[in-house]
């Protein structure tokens, strides 16, 4: 089948009970294709995160359902959903939080780590490619905590790459990097995209980034425009 | 591989934040050791008093219990047919002591449990010294067996426990009861029964058991003497006194020789229940303390197994985030809790250790101790190591579920 879908989002709505009830996603419904590079951009407020919690199989409290790679995820268990994860879904999070204990060595192999389909060698072997791609080979000893914000950033890059997965999703994952590196991750999705076939779904406030991306979804107070 | 990499983030976390770590070590080492110094001064304890009562106290005791209810003696002999009443029932004793010993030696001497059986003659008597008087047992004893049983050798403060073998004439007697009575080695001193003989002996030795009641009252002689005393026959015999391999196991051996011997066979806990009841209730008290303080060790654990996931809680929600299952975040956290725990126990057990020598050490000069006493016991060890193991499973398990729970979304949205 050509063009295949990669995500699947059905009649998604959310709601949040606290501190009053509040609609924040209405009825969302759309498709991402498979090797599609997508950008989400919106006001602040206006529902991405959340969106990208839903979609990314975190946050199993909304009505609607999804699909990824034609995997019904809406209903099952929080460990199936885990285990999903850590197979098919990068994730770089809007405060790129890394594992302050480890090094950035660690914090970039855990997840193949625990995927456990390579060997440990593979894997590192893996992680420091990464860690060159975007420019940080130099730190992959250093403790995470030693590191700047942008390259924190790009270290839960180098770490949502690890596993190979097939959906990359993003909360402004280029929203601590100056221009240069914001080009060069900006480079490395679109490759991944089109070259490798990975699905990339990524939140920004930043107008060129989602110019130049295959498709941008708009948001606005819950829905899309 | 998936397990190493959950105990790579468990050696981490433990690493990473020492100070917490040793602070729960500290814990579980305090309650272990505490555990088995309690425990093996407790049993040192009580293997102390039970050496001093066993000095003059047998296993098993076989004597003469006297004759039966005779209270009612036509009823025993027509039954209920017959209305009648004795004023006044004057009840002879047949037989006084034990017929038949040696057939109830050899018989005993067979239960394969048995380490030592020796024959006793038992008088109540009036020691005297000219004025002084005091009433007393005098124990016609087999000195070689008597020995075996009780090795009151090793009790002798002056003259040679095997000397009553060869000397008819002479007594040992207690330290305390050669005092009262102003009496030394080679003194003569006055015998008198209650049926009224009285006879001179020479006083050969002395001895001193710690056991006060024994060595204010009691005095040793041959056996033959002893009959020879009572006008009784080279077969008389009042106790039969025996030991058997381990002292609390005196059920099954009388058991097995109450029925087929025709007078009262007695364990020593039925005639010194009192000694049974101290060292129950020693080893109870022993017990609810160190297990109390088993218990407070596990609240600490508990409190910094919760303190450190409460800290952990953003990386616990990444890691899950990342696709650890819950049962991944249960076993981090469980693994540092059973490393604790089983570091925690063997250095505890060592702690222990050093603790029961030190206070083995102190002075305690008291009932012929030097110093204060403590066994040590493997089984001991072993079930604080085992307790503490417990403890720390359950107090480490139950913040591991917490955190095996948290939604990473709330963690992660902010
Ligand atoms: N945990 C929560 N409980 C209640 N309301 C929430 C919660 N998280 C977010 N919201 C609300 O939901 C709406 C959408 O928030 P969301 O974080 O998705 O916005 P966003 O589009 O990602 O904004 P930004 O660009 O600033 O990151 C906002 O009005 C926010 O106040
Ligand atoms: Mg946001």
């Amino acid at each position: 089948m050509e063009n295949n879908i990669a995500l699947k989002a059905n009649h998604i709505i959310k709601h949040f009970y606290q501190p009053e009830p509040f609609k924040v996603l209405k009825d969302l419904s759309f498709e991402v294709k498979t090797g599609e590079f997508l950008t989400l951009t919106g006001k602040s407020g206006s529902g991405k995160s959340t969106l990208l919690y839903v979609l990314s199989t975190m946050d199993t409290d909304y009505e609607g359902e999804l699909s990824i790679n034609g995997n019904k995820l809406t209903g099952q268990t929080r460990n199936q959903l885990a285990a999903f994860r850590n197979e098919h879904i990068g994730f770089v999070f809007q405060f790129h939080y890394l594992l302050l204990e480890f090094n950035v060595l660690d914090n970039i192999m855990l997840p193949a780590l625990k995927l456990n389909k390579k060997s440990r060698e593979e894997i590192e072997a893996k992680a420091y490619a990464n860690l060159k791609l975007l420019g940080m080979e130099e730190q992959a000893l250093k403790m995470a905590s030693k590191l700047s914000g942008g390259q924190q950033q790009r270290v839960a890059i180098a770490r949502a790459l690890i596993n190979d997965p097939s959906i990359i999703m993003g909360d402004e994952p280029t929203g601590n990097l100056d221009s240069k590196n914001t080009q060069i991750v900006f480079d490395i999705f679109k490759e991944l995209a089109h070259e490798r076939g990975q699905t990339i779904i990524a939140v920004t406030h930043d107008d060129d980034f989602a110019k130049n991306s295959d498709r941008i979804i708009e948001m606005s107070d819950g829905i899309i425009l | 591989m998936r397990l190493s990499t959950n105990y790579k983030i468990a050696y981490v976390h433990l690493t990473s934040s020492v100070k917490q770590t040793i602070v729960a070590l500290m814990g579980v080492v305090f309650g272990i050791s505490m555990y088995i110094f309690l425990n093996s001064f407790v049993s040192g304890t009580n293997d102390t008093q039970t050496t001093l009562a066993f000095t003059s106290l047998a296993h098993i005791r076989i004597y003469n219990d006297g004759p039966a209810d005779h209270t009612n003696l036509l009823k025993l002999a027509y039954g209920n047919q017959i209305a009648g009443n004795i004023r006044n029932p004057k009840v002879i004793q047949y037989t006084q002591g034990i017929k038949n010993t040696g057939a109830i030696i050899d018989l005993v001497r067979k239960q394969p449990e048995v380490t030592g059986i020796t024959p006793q003659v038992n008088i109540n008597v009036f020691f005297r010294n000219s004025g002084n008087k005091i009433n007393g047992n005098l124990s016609g004893v087999d000195v070689n067996n008597e020995n075996k049983l009780f090795n009151i050798s090793s009790y002798m403060v002056q003259g040679k426990w095997n000397d009553l073998q060869y000397r008819p004439d002479g007594l040992i007697i207690g330290t305390d009861l050669a005092h009262t009575l102003s009496l030394h080695v080679d003194d003569n001193i006055n015998v008198l029964t209650s049926d009224g003989v009285s006879k001179n002996y020479k006083i050969i030795g002395t001895f001193q058991t710690n056991v006060k009641s024994v060595d204010k009252t009691k005095a040793y002689l041959n056996i033959t003497a002893a009959r020879q005393l009572l006008s009784e026959n080279q077969d008389y015999v009042t106790d039969l006194q025996v030991n058997i391999q381990n002292y609390q196991k005196t059920a099954p051996v009388e058991a097995r020789i109450a029925p087929v011997i025709p007078y009262k066979v007695e364990s020593w806990q039925e005639s010194n229940q009192q000694l049974q009841a101290a060292s129950s209730l020693r080893n109870i008290i022993s017990i609810a303390v160190s297990l109390t303080i088993l218990t407070v060790a596990g609240f600490g654990i508990y409190n910094i197994m919760n303190m450190t996931i409460n800290e952990k809680i953003k990386e616990i929600a990444i890691l899950k985030a990342m696709g650890f299952s819950s049962g991944d975040i249960t076993s981090i956290f469980l693994t540092q809790a059973i490393v604790i725990g089983i570091l925690g126990g063997l250095i505890g057990m060592i702690t222990g250790f050093i603790i029961a020598q030190i206070i083995n050490h102190i002075p305690f000069k008291m009932a012929g101790m030097n110093h204060l006493p403590m066994s040590y016991n493997l089984s001991d060890y072993l079930l604080a190591f085992i307790f503490g193991l417990i403890t720390t499973l359950i107090a480490g398990y139950l913040p591991a579920l917490k955190a095996s729970k948290i939604d990473p979304v709330d963690i992660i949205r902010g």
